[in-house]
């Protein structure tokens, strides 16, 4: 088979999620319908209005510490380290060690919030230059330049594009790369170069990394007053349910290793098809009939209602979400739903919508209550960014093939 | 079968120069430059270590620019640059609405702004910043500011503005963005998804946050002896980089789209190749292996050979590192017949300074018009070349020469690489 028409599949997936660490537990979670939600926790962060959050706990970061080489964990966001580990457990499925094979590698990143430095960075000096009518930035600058009051990595921990930089260096990649920062579209072009440089034989392994967190005062407070995340001291996220009170926010990051299908040993595979993105919705091509849909929702009962509509024309079998599992991600909205879909296809199995008690529409099949066993050839990912532009993406299992 | 030509048809810059690349091109081409003297307007006392940079002047801006939506928009500067520079291609390009329809848009812009404005409103009077104070003040939060929605804002001011419905991409890889961008673009013009493509970037470093960031990673020059000649790319005597600010767009199309629209283009864009250091986060790796492996691949891509380029438009900092890793890299991969002796090599940063993000955007329009002009416009300030310097650098004055094939380099910290390759546009291309 030519590279052009190759198909791509995806031979390994990581995760570093709410939900824990690696796909395996965010696998179980979903099946057991386990939301890794929690109270939100942190030293600069006390609101009654935004009292949950989809957050890394400590054990899961440490863990991903540990494989990220100790001279460069000073040089990484958290979200590099949790780029870093999902990136490696990701290889590790696939079975590839980058520094020892032949092959040619190429690296693939989405980046979610640009959120460093972060305030809790600046926290001590903004205290102390403060004065009666905000900062005094003379005093700022010369504690920052001159005293060296900072800590001397946050420039390059703050550099935007520390995930392909960091995650290059653990591996010692050296192919070709490209870095996106755009949302949802973000993740679309990250994952649409990754196939398109595998087809058009650039390299035979292509890496793609999303990772962000918007776990700072900033950052969540731009996003509650933009609409993104909700500010009612809402605790649950709840897709599609009559009663949400809307989207909860979370960190994480995702990678799959993707593959030519004609490159691997015979056996089970899943494919990424089509990938498809537009800024209006009504003109995204939509799958038609898929076994399985994943689909992202903003927990917002009209808005949901509203998308019901269109998953009507969709007429998938079931309908499945991630958001109740991990909160709505900023680096790998998409890619969380992709890992999902390819389990989901792989297990033959639909796990039920977490935090889904009463659905906003009735007819649609909205999975409830329960993990579902089900004949599942063809998933399908829907999202939607809260900038409106959406993506969508069709998988498809090959149970026997070459 | 032969492959899709890709050629360009318009071009926009903005620099320290003004806001249109003739006037740009023109006086490079008689050796100026437009560093000067420089403090951030956070600061009022003059005590920002970095003295010099090659900032846009407002007061050149031309009448007809005066009422540009871009000025009257809440904007970050590079924004409001970058939404220029891509006006003003988009106008050179002669495309009419109806042909940007389909068109895709790729960006690069850099660091947001407005990080320590909104850091402020976390203070209230004396007491500790906090989180209450500063979502108190949630509706103050600068719009542009602070995340990844500031960075592709200018993907989207461009789009919209020119109602562009193709792919809309944002490429954030540092120095190396505005590049990355340009051969995205290539590529997805060769593959067939669009005829046409808006590609570029913009970048503003000149604040007080990342000028400061820039100075603290040893990176930006401070240097005072040399006055506002202290960009020297490959001089014996550089010692860091000068930023300037501003952007660059160009107007992509396919030949075949451009011939039916009557459109002549400026060169052909041949080749694209990146690639990764994996060294050292802000040291390139000493060997030059992530530069000469995008040069490389950008060669291959072009189906070139080295001994047929004739200019290296170099990433050419001024930075002690680079210049030297540069130059070695060079000579590796016009080792060929000893090639990189006869290579002219020209670092246009001495004559704007370092546009960060957006560098490799006006950089790529340099080249494309010294394949066009047969002119290449000089490294100025290199009085004494650098031990590890010593190829022809085309030092201060430039230089009347065929130049067919062109390659332009782009690095960024992280250590990604990239390298684009443009060539003279001939109507049949054997």
């Amino acid at each position: 088979m030519s590279p052009a028409t190759s198909a791509i599949a995806i031979s390994g997936a990581g995760c570093v999620l709410a939900t824990g660490w690696g796909s395996a537990a965010l696998w179980q979670a979903a099946q057991q319908a386990q939301s890794g939600i929690s109270a939100l926790d942190s030293p600069l962060l006390h609101s009654r209005k935004i009292p949950t959050y989809g957050q890394i706990s400590a054990a899961t970061h440490q863990r991903s510490l540990a494989d990220l080489a100790p001279n460069l964990r000073r040089y990484s966001t958290p979200a590099v380290v949790w780029g870093v580990s999902a990136l490696q457990q990701a290889l590790n499925e696939a079975q590839l060690e980058p520094a020892n094979s032949p092959l040619r590698f190429g690296l693939y990143c989405s980046q979610g919030g640009y959120t460093h430095p972060a305030l809790d960075a600046y926290h001590e000096l903004l205290r102390e230059c403060r004065q009666a009518h905000g900062l005094d930035a003379v005093q700022l600058s010369r504690r920052v330049l001159r005293d060296n009051a900072l800590n001397p990595f946050l420039v390059l921990t703050s550099l935007s594009n520390g995930l392909p930089g960091v995650a290059s260096l653990n591996l010692q990649l050296q192919g070709e790369c490209n870095a996106f920062m755009q949302g949802v579209s973000g993740n679309l072009a990250a994952l649409r170069t990754a196939c398109e440089a595998l087809q058009a034989g650039r390299v035979d392994v292509a890496l793609v990394l999303a990772a962000g967190s918007e776990l700072d005062p900033l950052a969540l407070a731009k996003l509650a007053h933009g609409g993104a995340i909700s500010h009612n001291g809402n605790a649950h996220y709840q897709p599609f349910d009559a009663n949400a009170q809307g989207a909860i926010g979370g960190d994480g990051a995702v990678a799959l290793v993707l593959r030519r299908q004609a490159d691997l040993p015979a056996g089970p595979h899943v494919t990424l098809d089509a990938l498809d993105g537009h800024a209006d919705f009504a003109r995204l091509p939509l799958p038609q009939a898929p076994d399985v849909l994943w689909c992202s929702s903003r927990a917002q009962p009209n808005d949901d209602r509203a998308l019901c509509a269109s998953l009507r024309r969709i007429a998938p079998k079931q309908i499945s979400a991630s958001q109740g599992l991990t909160g709505c991600l900023s680096g790998a909205p998409s890619l969380v739903d992709v890992l999902l879909a390819r389990r989901s296809l792989e297990a033959q199995c639909v796990p039920a919508i977490c935090g889904l008690e009463q659905p906003v529409a009735n007819d649609l099949p909205l999975a409830r209550q329960r993990s579902t066993p089900a004949v599942l050839r063809r998933a399908a990912v829907l999202n939607r960014d809260s900038n409106g532009f959406s993506a969508c993406y069709h998988l498809t299992y090959h149970p026997l093939s070459a | 079968m032969s492959r899709t030509r890709i050629v360009i048809t318009g071009m926009g810059a903005v620099t320290g120069f003004g806001f249109e690349w003739p006037s740009l091109w023109q006086r490079m081409l008689k050796g100026e430059h437009c560093v000067r003297p420089w403090q951030p307007e956070e600061l009022s006392d003059d005590s920002f270590p970095v003295r010099y940079a090659a900032p846009v002047d407002m007061q050149q801006l031309p009448t007809e620019l005066a009422e540009h939506p871009a000025w009257h928009t809440d904007l970050e500067r590079r924004t409001r640059f970058g939404w220029i520079a891509a006006s003003q291609a988009v106008r050179d390009s002669g495309l009419n609405a109806s042909a940007l329809q389909h068109a895709a848009v790729l960006t690069a812009s850099g660091a947001p702004q407005h990080m320590l404005a909104d850091m402020r409103l976390s203070l209230n009077g004396d007491a500790a910043p906090s989180w209450q104070t500063l979502f108190a003040q949630r509706a103050a939060l600068h719009h542009e500011g602070t995340f990844r929605q500031s960075n592709d804002r200018l993907a989207r001011v461009i789009a919209d503005d020119f109602g562009c419905c193709g792919p809309v991409l944002n490429i954030s890889s540092a120095c190396a963005g505005a590049a990355q961008a340009i051969g995205n673009a290539l590529y997805l013009l060769r593959r067939g998804e669009v005829q046409v493509a808006v590609a570029g970037g913009a970048d503003s470093v000149l604040n007080l946050d990342t000028l400061g960031a820039l100075y603290l990673l040893g990176a930006a020059s401070s240097e005072q002896r040399w006055g506002a000649d202290l960009c020297r790319p490959f001089d014996r005597d550089r010692s860091g980089l000068v930023a300037g600010e501003g952007g660059g767009f160009l107007v992509l199309e396919t030949l075949e789209h451009a011939l039916a629209r009557g459109a002549t283009p400026y060169a052909e864009l041949l080749g694209y190749g990146s690639s990764l250091d994996a060294y050292r986060v802000t040291a390139p790796e000493p060997n030059g292996r992530g530069a000469i492996l995008a040069m490389r691949a950008a060669l291959a891509d072009a189906q070139l050979a080295p001994t047929q380029i004739d200019l290296v438009n170099a990433h050419g900092t001024s930075t002690p590192l680079n210049d030297a890793t540069e130059t070695l890299a060079i000579k590796q991969v016009f080792a060929e017949q000893q090639h990189y002796q006869r290579l002219r090599v020209c670092a246009n940063k001495s004559q704007f300074g370092h546009l960060i993000a957006a560098a490799g955007a006006p950089e790529l329009i340099c080249s494309a018009l010294s394949c066009r002009d047969d002119r290449i416009p000089p490294t100025v300030n290199l009085q004494h070349p650098g031990e590890d310097c010593d190829l022809d650098y085309c030092a201060n004055q430039a230089v009347d020469q065929p130049v067919h094939y062109a390659l332009s380099n782009s690095f960024g910290f992280g250590g990604l690489n990239t390298a684009l390759v443009v060539g003279k546009y001939v109507e049949a291309r054997l």
